[in-house]
């Protein structure tokens, strides 16, 4: 992905693109083999040791669970130089690990939207900071 | 365990935006329910406050707030927040205080005045409070998360836009009738369909706005207050579920859910009304008056399902062939719901016990549910945060 140095996340430890392709950053708990998102976001089995917790990426692919336009801005603290309003936000699951997480919908015509179509995580650069950068967030969009 | 009666409830009218303290509201319906009970307020043993979470430190304390205006009296104050179920923990508590002999009588009471907007994020860290993600980096106001669920069950049960129209047609009918109620404008059907989406497929008409109002609830098991009450009421039972791992509702505030369900959807809220009818002894068949959240034309349908009034994916039958209207063996929210009233956080769950309430007392006027004997009200709050209360006469 093109001049990713330059772009920082809103808030850390949520999405991944060190790699070169865009992740979503999970935890799994080794115990009861749930994942969380974020990673915070602990949702342990009742009775479970809570042992082995351990961070992981979660797929880079998914498939659409359920989605919606919303027709309004999202008013603040979310924040963004650009005009995505009407944006679609989409629930996609990533089978394997059992979990369906949420996220704006780009680059995607929004009137193909269907839910079981293939997504992949992706980046939304919302603003620039003062130092330039920009701030982004996780986003999805169609597979091609 | 000794038997726990409503013998006084009070309202102030719910409303839009107000510049007025929550106090002010709050007073009102307290001094409606000391009133409706025709006691003074000496005879009041306890104050379980519903938090005013919006309101500082007040808002947090806002039984020590209400006591003072009325007189400090010394009694046990209590405050506690549990969202949009917050008023079902506040009768809860007085009603196991009471049926405990621990006290005699005790007020349940919330007051809202909702803030100008939106309801957002109440911190600004992002590790211990996920509803600084979702607003920050989600881009995910309250109805998206319903509109998510809305779209799955029209995809498995085949709801439609036209049964998602008629649950606002029916509550706006009802509420037009509601004195209390801050919408009472009644729709057709065409209105609604061309009313604007919010967030696809639920449309502006759809969805319950933020609102400001106060309810208050007497409760007592003072056999001479009992005598003396118009119509006192039983609480049969009065619950609080919280959610069950596995549960693939994804909740409001939250980023993510389990993708393969090993609990029921709106699992707290399944698990607050089992509770209730196996404590009370009563179950779905025998409810002529059901008080549902109708944050969206969703819930409406859904928690027909999750509360077991019907089977999976049946309650766009019931309400397609009029189960749920007044006349029909169950008449699900003769107030207009949330509809008709937009929510109130810590007052709602009161409102919606005293709307069950006047109707058992026959007080219902035009919206009345003829020979009503059963009651229920059936809560929901972020986070996994449900109450149910059963109530007779």
């Amino acid at each position: 992905m093109e001049n990713m140095a330059n772009k920082v996340a809103r808030i850390p430890n949520l999405v991944d693109w060190s790699t070169g392709e865009v992740r979503l950053m999970s935890a799994k708990c080794n115990s009861c083999g749930t994942y969380f998102f974020p990673r915070e976001h602990y949702q342990h089995r009742p009775g479970c040791s809570r042992e082995g917790v351990e961070n992981v990426l979660l797929a880079g692919k998914g498939k659409l669970a359920s989605y919606t336009i919303q027709y309004y801005p999202c008013p603040a603290p979310f924040k963004t130089e650009k005009k995505i309003t009407p944006y679609g936000i989409g629930l996609v699951e990533f089978e394997n690990e059992k979990i369906q997480v949420t996220g704006i919908i780009i680059d995607t015509d929004l009137k193909s939207l269907e839910i079981g179509m293939e997504m992949e995580t992706t980046i939304l650069e919302m603003y620039t900071n003062e130092e330039k950068q920009q701030v982004v967030t996780w986003a999805f969009k169609a597979v091609q | 365990m000794r038997d726990v009666y409503i013998i006084g409830t009070g309202i102030h009218p719910w409303m839009g935006f107000s510049e007025q303290v929550f106090t002010d509201f709050a007073a009102v319906a307290v001094d409606g329910a000391l009133k409706d009970a025709n006691i003074e307020w000496q005879k009041i043993e306890a104050i379980m406050a519903g938090i005013f979470i919006y309101g500082g430190n007040a808002g947090h304390l806002s039984g020590q707030y209400l006591e003072s205006i009325f007189g400090e009296t010394g009694i046990p104050v209590v405050n506690v927040y549990n969202a949009c179920a917050t008023g079902s923990a506040s009768i809860r508590m007085a009603y196991n205080s009471i049926a405990a002999g621990e006290t005699e009588t005790a007020l349940a009471f919330g007051a809202d005045v909702s803030p100008k907007g939106f309801l957002t994020a109440k911190s600004d860290n992002a590790v211990q409070d996920r509803d600084v993600i979702r607003w920050k980096m989600g881009g995910l106001p309250n109805p998206i998360y319903w509109a998510l669920e809305c779209r799955k069950r029209m995809e498995k049960y085949g709801t439609t836009e036209e049964d998602l129209a008629l649950v606002k047609v029916l509550m706006s009918e009802y509420g037009s009738k509601n004195p209390h109620a801050r919408f009472k404008k009644q729709y057709s059907m065409e209105e609604v369909l061309k009313s604007v989406y919010v967030c696809d497929p639920l449309r502006l008409y759809e969805i319950c706005p933020v609102s400001t109002g106060a309810a208050a609830v007497i409760v007592t098991a003072d056999e001479e207050l009992i005598s003396k009450a118009d119509n006192p009421v039983k609480i049969n039972a009065t619950t609080m579920g919280s959610a069950i791992y596995g549960d693939p509702t994804i909740r409001i505030s939250a980023l993510s859910c389990p993708s393969v369900p090993e609990a029921p959807m709106l699992s707290e809220s399944y698990s607050a009304s089992r509770q209730a009818y196996e404590k009370s002894g009563i179950g779905p068949e025998d409810i002529d008056v059901l008080e549902l959240p109708d944050n969206s034309s969703w819930h409406y349908l859904v928690y027909l399902e999750t509360c077991g009034f019907c089977g999976d994916g049946e309650a766009d039958k019931m309400l397609r062939d009029g189960e749920t209207k007044i006349g029909a063996k169950l008449a699900v929210n003769p107030s207009g719901g949330f509809s008709s009233h937009g929510e109130a956080l810590s007052a709602q769950a009161l409102w919606q016990v005293i709307e069950c309430t006047n109707q058992l007392r026959g007080r219902c006027g035009d919206r009345q549910v003829e020979g009503a004997k059963v009651a229920m009200a059936q809560t929901y709050g972020l986070m996994g945060n449900s109450g149910t209360t059963i109530m007779t006469v």
